[in-house]
């Protein structure tokens, strides 16, 4: 059997921090990812940031991958952060920027597959030099250990098995290993949020112009409010360099209990004329074809439009981007800027004198996805090891997740750094014993992430009740009580917190996190305090066929997902709360059909889940 | 047969053991060429035909034979399972560059050998064979494995694989689908399917001391099985992709003067094949009617679900 020193599983943010950092520290390490591209699993919001806290220390990003700055495919950089109360129309806004810089070095919206890709690049680089490397497109199977030596035995699906000493898991929010060797149960829909995200074209310069950024910053919005459909959680915009992130996250929980399809909500949000006016574009509209004209001119004029359609997306995409006309010119195509407009004036006339295309404003959708997110509040694991096995990032729980305040890439980071660091040290001593998951154990409970997961930090919560400064007192007196009143107060909110905190977080959370704060004062805030906008159009939303249909799989004939229970209350909510409508239900029975799956996990509570076999399932473009 | 074989491997040892003194080690390495073609693109929206149904060479593009790319594939797990060296040969225009170019992408190749010369043009697959053959000799290391495709997508005679064997005078392997090399004893074990007409496929393994020319059947796939071999084989695809992109760089052109052909071996002159008559498959008639539905229109398609009920109700399930 081969023997390797250590085994990281899972090619995600985390995973591949583990193993850049133990290469950066000489070790030997291979990690092994089910898909067939690192990246092609990956999804996030997302913002990926870089924490400079008061008190305790985390590794960046950036100390991670040394050229991460000048190299990395970073989207923008998010310099506005505005959170938008929604009802119907009116929207009241509120600029929480102070609290995105809150002890941040940055943040940039990133996109996880062409992000994850270049990390895996940099870390299979450093790992080749010490005969380790990246495995991609292999499932772990099994674990087991040999007795004797106390080592760590590791099936696939795809390879033979192999051995090492630790082993750092970082195979996401459904954990396969965690429950494979009982390290955890399965999170439960408490602590759990449903992402769903949507990745909408729009050109750069369009982007610049409309959110009212230059070139090298970025702008996100967060909305609360009637958007939300009574639903325990919000929407978010982020702008990429030349594609927007539009999401909806809600309380796993709060979606059982009043079940919305997971799409509704997001095709909600995309309705709002707030976000339907950010992602608007001019898009060209096909003409009907003559139904009277023979079968071969039809199909004549159907793939000369679409053709015609495609030249001009590309010709208008790298028109409105500085870097895209460089490149036009670049390639000899182009003498300047003007030809590349003149080029594009003219196709759009061939398009609509020739074939009658016409040109209307709606938005483009790329891609469609969904993930579930671990709320590390109520789910961070507490002793997240097992024997030599070491949890790390979305497989251990950890999520930030306070108010506006999303965090996690950076997280998942910080935390496969930790744990690289305790198998080195493992290594240097030669013991794999509990120690080694003890030393990490309380490398992470030291994590500030760990203790803003634990406690309300009372800077951050004063920068929050700045911003809403302008909000009616009434408002949040009415509806909160005496603690969040004295909180406030800025006499009183030194006690109030000390008081919070004796009561305790969890406590507390139920307070704050409820419909109150997500969908009532919001509302409330839009109706009072808000002000009207007009949509200028009605966005053409895909229906969630279509949606799926544009996805790239790679069938796997072997389901991968087993329904246990086909009449359970929480199986016929899947039908409803699955994001790709896997399920449906017939004479009263729940049924899978598993070829659209984007293995977010959203049913894994009463199904035999596993990740689908190396190479299979969903690759995402975007991520 | 297998008891040849051991005499064989019996005498073959032996003759090390005594030479043993003389040449110290037999070298540990593995030298892997590759014959390969630049063909017609086949695949759709690249290919041309003129009105009388034969091939617009002119308007059709070009590509690595299909055949071709899978030897690059076996060639390449010999890259990746014994460090091979790996060399690419054709003989064709100076465009068929771009054939090299993407069997270095697949196979990780050191060195690029494009044999270009007029007097080559006309060949048959004799005249093609020696052209290779002189190419191969001319290297100065030895060659332990030679690979062709089974055969092109064009000409699908599938006989100049074996008449370079032949005249290398290499033991010739045909239709293999799996390999594995003993590099101390210098000796292949090949897998290679026998299909007879109106009977069962048959798998059948065979041993033979290097060096052997390989004709690779269309069916061969590279297994890697282990962590090691997986990781050298992302090295190595890294390596290719960075090589191709330079390929220039492990370029080499010959003319029949360099090469030192025997200019009366190749070429037209060197080609005894005469091509008689060149005829047109004639187009078999249909047996089944096909409709048209169109799929915009719901009553069209109600029509076509009836349909499927009624033949699945026809079927009988055993």
């Amino acid at each position: 059997m081969e023997k390797y020193d250590v085994a990281v599983i899972g090619g995600g943010s985390a995973g591949l921090a583990a193993l850049k950092q133990l290469s950066n520290l000489g070790k030997q390490a291979i990690l092994i990812e089910a898909g067939s591209k690192i990246g092609s699993k990956n999804l996030s919001g997302g913002i990926l940031y870089s924490k400079k806290p008061k008190k305790g220390q985390v590794t960046n990003v950036e100390q991670v991958y040394e050229n991460f700055l000048d190299d990395a495919p970073l989207e923008r950089k998010i310099t506005k952060y505005i959170l938008h109360s929604t009802s119907k129309d009116k929207v009241y806004s509120m600029d929480l920027t102070a609290a995105h810089d809150y002890q941040a070095n940055f943040g940039y919206s990133v996109l996880m597959n062409k992000l994850n890709s270049w990390f895996a690049k940099q870390a299979q680089e450093s790992a080749e030099k010490l005969g380790g490397g990246i495995i991609p497109g292999v499932h772990v199977k099994s674990i087991s250990w040999n007795e004797q030596t106390g080592t760590t035995i590791i099936q696939t699906d795809e390879l033979d098995e192999f051995e090492v000493k630790a082993v750092i898991a970082a195979d996401g929010v459904n954990s396969e290993i965690a429950e494979m060797v009982g390290a955890r149960k399965k999170f439960t829909t408490e602590q759990l949020y449903q992402g769903v995200k949507v990745i909408v074209k729009l050109p750069e310069e369009i982007i610049d112009e409309r959110f009212g950024i230059s070139s090298d910053e970025g702008a996100a919005h967060l909305f609360a409010g009637d958007i939300t459909l009574n639903h325990i959680g919000g929407g978010f915009l982020y702008t990429n360099r030349d594609t927007l992130s539009v999401g909806a996250v809600y309380h796993l929980d709060s979606l059982i209990r009043n079940p919305a399809e997971p799409y509704t909500l997001i095709d909600t949000l995309l309705k709002n004329p707030m976000v339907s006016e950010f992602i608007k574009d001019k898009v060209p509209i096909r003409p009907d074809i003559d139904k009277n004209l023979s079968q071969e001119e039809k199909l004549r004029i159907r793939f000369g439009v679409a053709k015609l359609i495609k030249t001009w997306y590309e010709i208008r995409e790298a028109n409105f981007s500085s870097s895209g006309r460089a490149r036009l010119i670049e390639s000899g195509k182009y003498k300047d800027a003007e030809e590349i407009q003149s080029t594009l004036l003219s196709i759009q006339e061939t398009m609509s004198d020739k074939f009658g295309v016409t040109f209307g404003t709606d938005y483009l959708e790329d891609e469609y996805g969904a993930k579930l997110v671990p709320d590390g509040k109520r789910c961070r694991v507490k002793k997240p090891f097992f024997k030599n096995i070491l949890f790390v990032g979305d497989a251990a729980g950890r999520g930030v997740f306070l108010g506006p305040r999303i965090e996690g890439i950076n997280v998942g980071i910080d935390d496969g750094v930790r744990a690289a660091n305790a198998v080195a040290r493992a290594l240097d001593k030669n013991d794999f014993s509990n120690s080694l998951g003890e030393f990490y154990s309380k490398s992470v409970e030291h994590s500030p992430y760990t203790v803003d997961m634990k406690q309300i930090d009372k800077d951050y919560l004063k920068i929050f009740l700045d911003a809403a400064k302008d909000v009616p007192t009434d408002i949040i007196g009415a509806r909160y009580g005496t603690i969040l009143k004295m909180m406030s107060s800025d006499t009183f909110r030194g006690i109030a917190v000390k008081f919070a905190n004796i009561i305790g977080y969890d406590k507390l959370i139920p307070m704050i996190e409820s419909e109150e704060t997500y969908v009532k004062v919001p509302t409330i805030l839009a109706e009072k305090l808000g002000k009207s906008i007009s949509a200028s159009y009605l966005p053409t939303i895909p229906p969630i066929a279509d949606r799926i249909a544009n996805l790239n799989y790679n069938d796997d004939n072997l389901a991968h997902i087993k329904v246990l229970n086909s009449s359970s209350e929480f199986m016929k909510k899947m039908v409803i709360l699955c994001p790709s409508k896997c399920y449906s239900e017939e004479d009263g029975k729940v049924i899978i059909q598993h070829e659209g799956c984007i293995d977010c996990g959203t049913c894994s509570q009463e199904t035999e889940w596993h990740h689908p076999r190396g190479e299979k399932g969903i690759h995402y473009k975007y991520g | 047969m297998v008891d040849l074989f051991k005499v064989m491997k019996a005498l073959n040892n032996q003759i090390n053991f005594f030479k043993l003194e003389v040449t110290p080690t037999l070298s540990d390495s593995l030298n892997i060429a590759v014959i390969i073609k630049l063909e017609p693109d086949f695949s759709e929206g690249n290919v041309s035909y003129n009105p009388d149904g034969t091939l617009n060479r002119a308007e059709t593009k070009n590509t690595l034979g299909p055949h071709s790319g899978i030897a690059a594939h076996a060639a390449f797990f010999g890259r990746v399972m014994y460090d091979a060296k790996v060399f690419i040969l054709t003989m064709g225009p100076p465009i068929a560059d771009l054939a090299l170019q993407q069997a270095q992408q697949i196979s990780d190749a050191e060195e690029l050998h494009l044999y270009s010369d007029r007097l080559f043009a006309g060949a048959d697959t004799l005249g093609t064979a020696e052209v290779l053959r002189v190419g191969i000799e001319k290297i100065q290391q030895k060659m332990d494995i030679v690979f062709s495709g089974h055969r092109a997508s064009d000409g699908e005679t599938g006989q100049t694989g074996p008449q370079t064997a032949w005249k290398l005078g290499f033991t010739f392997l045909g239709n293999v689908i799996s390999y594995s090399v003993d590099l101390e004893t210098r000796t292949i074990r090949a897998k290679r399917l026998i299909s007879l007409q109106g009977s069962p496929n048959v798998v059948e393994e065979v041993e033979a001391p290097l060096p052997v020319f390989i004709s690779i059947d269309p069916t061969y796939k590279s297994n890697y099985n282990a962590v090691s071999q997986r990781l050298a084989f992302e090295k190595y695809q890294k390596e290719a992709i960075q090589r191709a992109q330079n390929f220039k760089d492990y370029l080499k052109v010959f003319n029949a003067k360099e090469l030192g052909v025997d200019e009366t071996l190749v070429g037209l002159p060197g080609s005894p094949t005469i091509v008689y008559k060149v005829e047109r498959v004639p187009k078999s008639t249909a047996t089944r009617r096909a409709e048209v539905i169109d799929g915009t229109d719901p009553e069209q398609i109600r029509k076509v679900v009836t349909k499927m009920k009624e033949a699945l109700s026809a079927m009988v399930i055993k």
